[in-house]
């Protein structure tokens, strides 16, 4: 009957943080715009000059400001514009996440990509591909959980079961 | 005025009954170290024969954070949200003197120019059951800041522990309608009353009035260049302190529309605790800072409300990771004192 | 103990050094950090079970004396800290005076006596008993029962939860924090000049102790670690809330090993972990 033609629930829509870096992926992302190339439209980017210049801090304030996933994205290696900005970010990358990963946030929440300028296509798949992950894991709630009193009625709100 | 008792086992039951009557039940955690709702169940803390909490209980009346108010950008509009109150009316178990006599001590920096409701309300809206103290150490001087072991200063009820039970005195008026809502835990005592000022006779660790009036008087005195030389400039003996209260306030975003200004605890040893917007730090040593503390606990608070801003628990000491010991900070003060005066 | 004393009158007498930093034993039987200016001063020098601190953190505010040199009285787990200063170019070798001390184990708990069950867990692992290198080494290093390693333990649990129960375990752990600073303050390689939980425009960490804010700073703080940290276990000695802040940054020590055989503190001329790179860095995990 008319009930069975309308899909009743909701599909979550993950929040996507995207850090790319402005030579490289930007222009890349860009590329996949004016090609019409159709993606998945949860991904926010912070553009930066180059993923070297990603301090971790950047990562974990995306997860406080309500992200679900994160994905940061830059040159890849021996084509970066600063020369060498993205061998630093690659080396912090390959530590940091394994003290996030320790401390409970894992790979399906946090990804990396090397996406070059002409790579259009290729950021439309890394951006299906990390939402569809996120979206599977579900939204961080556990993160926001760890808000102060006040505002987990703000939480309350948004649908977050506190 | 009246002696009443209560036994052990009728004090873990009253306890059950506050919990019921939807009361906020706070006694010292299993591992000794902080008070809170995860209390020792077994009531061991109320023998008072091991040292004080790591952390004082302040914490329940002047939080470590708290929100003044909640902020929302709405369209340009700003929308605020009052803090979230926890109604419940607080009881605290297992209080010594060194931790109750705090309150009293921070009522009055807390209603001198501006009525701190966050405070007040706080402290309006709990029962403190004073305990008296079985333990005495190196690091503690209760006796020398004006209280004891069995001070009554800041308890509205006050228990002495006598084999399976407990001795129960009246202290304030609050105390008195708690006792009577829950007279039926109570029962009269008709033994001999418990003996007064045991402790009395012992020689003082060092002399108040001694050490306020070389305070009066030594700001440039050389003893304070040793006197913090090892100091970290952590803030943990301000954080531990029952007495300590200073606070910073500050707008925290999340986001790019909403927020929190919050209170949150501030220690005179950190190195930017004074740093001025023109980028001036007038404390800009930790020689400069620890004077400051020393200063502040035993003259300046003293002069401007007529209390000792300690109580003596040597909490501060026990916990500094450099082992700053400020009662021999103190007695070497006093001999100072002394040998400046002969 | 004698030899330590004599060791140090000789090097103020002798202009060896300006100033030493060691312990001291104070009136409960503790020691605690002192620092001697005088040759009288360096008579209340000693060395025991009892001296847990790592005084390579005094170093910071000496470094640019320009009139005489540091010296200081070190363990051999803490002149891993002094050669990761010098590493990092903090301070100049030339300008230390460092009296090694040949150690026989420190207690957790000062107030106990040394046994098994109060000795460190860092002791366990200990390098060596003598001091990587020195100028001056004093003292005999006696065997002693290695202490068990609950650390180990509590991080095989840890690494066999979910990502759920693990963030569940660290938030519960960070509740307890009241942000007194006392892990940043007797870190000897937490020395920058302005901290960035300190900085407010832009406030990158939130500086009350809320759950989000305490998860943020530690996590921040142990990356900053990261590579960096020589597991003196301060940290964690002087947390009030008893946070086992060290299993962070031990963890980040375990993957520095394992992915580029790294261990900070052990190389004075060895360039840092995070301060370089190499283009054959793996990065499987990178789409």
């Amino acid at each position: 009957m008319l009930l069975q033609r309308y899909n009743m629930e909701e599909k979550f829509e993950p929040k996507i943080a995207a850090f790319v870096c402005n030579w490289c992926t930007y222009t890349g992302a860009d590329l996949a715009g004016t090609s019409r190339l159709k993606q998945q439209p949860n991904a926010r980017l912070i553009r930066v000059p180059c993923t070297g210049r990603i301090d971790p801090v950047f990562i974990i304030k995306a997860f406080e400001s309500g992200a679900d996933g994160v994905l940061v994205s830059g040159c890849h290696p021996g084509d970066c514009h600063y020369n060498a900005g993205n061998f630093h970010a690659r080396r912090r990358w390959i530590m940091f996440r394994e003290l996030l990963e320790f401390a409970g946030i894992d790979s399906s929440r946090l990804h990396f990509s090397w996406v070059s300028a002409s790579e259009g296509k290729k950021w439309v798949d890394v951006i299906d591909g990390v939402t569809e992950t996120v979206r599977k894991k579900g939204p961080f709630d556990q993160y926001r959980k760890m808000s102060r009193k006040i505002e987990l009625p703000e939480l309350e709100e948004e649908g977050v079961e506190i | 005025m009246k002696l009443m008792k209560i036994e052990k086992a009728n004090l873990s039951r009253l306890i059950d009954q506050l919990k019921k009557d939807n009361h906020r039940v706070i006694g010292v955690t299993p591992d000794g170290k902080r008070f809170s709702e995860n209390f020792d169940e077994s009531l061991k803390f109320m023998e008072t024969d091991t040292p004080p909490t790591a952390i004082s209980f302040k914490e329940h009346f002047f939080p470590k954070t708290e929100a003044l108010f909640h902020y929302k950008n709405n369209n340009g509009a700003i929308d605020l949200k009052e803090p979230v109150i926890d109604e419940r009316k607080t009881v605290v178990f297992g209080a010594r003197p060194c931790d109750s006599a705090s309150l009293p001590i921070l009522s009055k920096v807390f209603n001198w120019d501006y009525a701190d409701d966050f405070f007040n309300r706080r402290v309006e809206n709990s029962i403190i059951i004073g305990t008296e103290c079985n333990h005495r150490d190196d690091w503690c001087f209760c006796n020398e800041v004006g209280l004891s072991q069995e001070s009554e200063k800041g308890s509205d009820i006050f228990m002495i522990p006598v084999e399976d039970a407990f001795l129960v005195k009246t202290i304030s008026e609050k105390g008195a309608k708690f006792i009577e809502e829950y007279s039926g835990f109570f029962e009269s005592y008709t033994g001999i009353p418990p003996a007064e000022n045991k402790n009395g006779h012992e020689e003082k660790k060092f002399d108040y009035d001694n050490v306020k009036k070389w305070l009066d008087s030594h700001f440039d005195h050389g003893f304070w260049d040793e006197a913090g030389e090892t100091c970290l400039s952590c803030g943990q003996c301000a954080f531990v302190c029952p007495t300590c209260h200073c606070f910073d306030i500050v707008d925290e975003q999340c986001g790019t529309c909403s927020g929190v200004r919050a209170k949150n605890w501030d220690a005179c040893q950190f190195s930017l605790f004074t740093k001025h917007a023109s980028g001036h730090n007038p404390r800009d040593s930790r020689e400069k800072r620890y004077r400051q503390r020393i200063s502040h606990k035993f003259k300046y608070y003293n002069d401007k409300f007529s209390e000792i801003l300690c109580t003596g628990c040597g909490r501060c000491s026990r916990g500094c990771p450099v082992s700053i010991d400020i009662l021999e900070l103190v007695e070497e003060i006093d001999h100072l004192a002394h040998s400046n005066a002969g | 103990m004698n030899g330590l004393n004599e060791v140090c009158r000789e090097a103020i007498s002798g202009n060896k050094a300006a100033l030493i930093i060691g312990y001291t034993e104070d009136k409960h039987h503790h020691l605690k950090p002192f620092i001697a200016h005088t040759e009288a001063d360096t008579d209340k020098l000693t060395y025991n079970h009892n001296a847990v601190n790592n005084l390579a953190v005094y170093l910071h505010r000496f470094r640019n004396r320009t009139e005489g040199r540091i010296g200081i009285v070190v363990k051999p787990c803490d002149l891993k800290a002094i050669t990761a200063l010098i590493q990092e170019n903090r301070v100049k070798r030339d300008d230390l005076y460092v009296i090694g001390v040949n150690c026989s184990g420190v207690v957790k708990d000062q107030n106990k006596e040394f046994s098994k069950e109060n000795t460190q867990i860092k002791c366990k692992t200990c390098a060596g008993k003598t001091p990587a290198w020195y100028d001056v080494v004093v003292e005999e290093s006696v065997e002693f029962e290695l202490p068990e390693d609950n650390n180990a333990l509590l991080m095989k649990q840890i690494e066999e939860m979910s990502a759920e129960e693990r963030l569940e375990f660290w938030n519960s752990e960070f509740e307890k924090c009241i942000k007194c600073y006392a892990c940043r303050e007797v870190c000897p390689m937490c020395y920058c000049d302005q901290c960035i939980v300190d900085k407010t425009e832009p406030r990158w960490i939130e500086s009350s102790a809320t759950n989000r804010a305490n998860f943020a700073w530690n996590m921040i703080r142990a990356f900053h670690q990261a590579g960096r940290c020589i597991g003196c276990g301060e940290c964690d000695r002087v947390c009030p809330a008893d946070i086992p802040l060290s299993l962070l940054n031990r963890k980040m020590g375990m993957v520095a090993f394992k992915e580029f055989g790294y261990r900070h503190g052990t190389d004075m001329n060895a360039p840092t972990l995070i301060g370089t790179f190499s283009t054959s860095d793996h990065e499987e995990f990178i789409r």
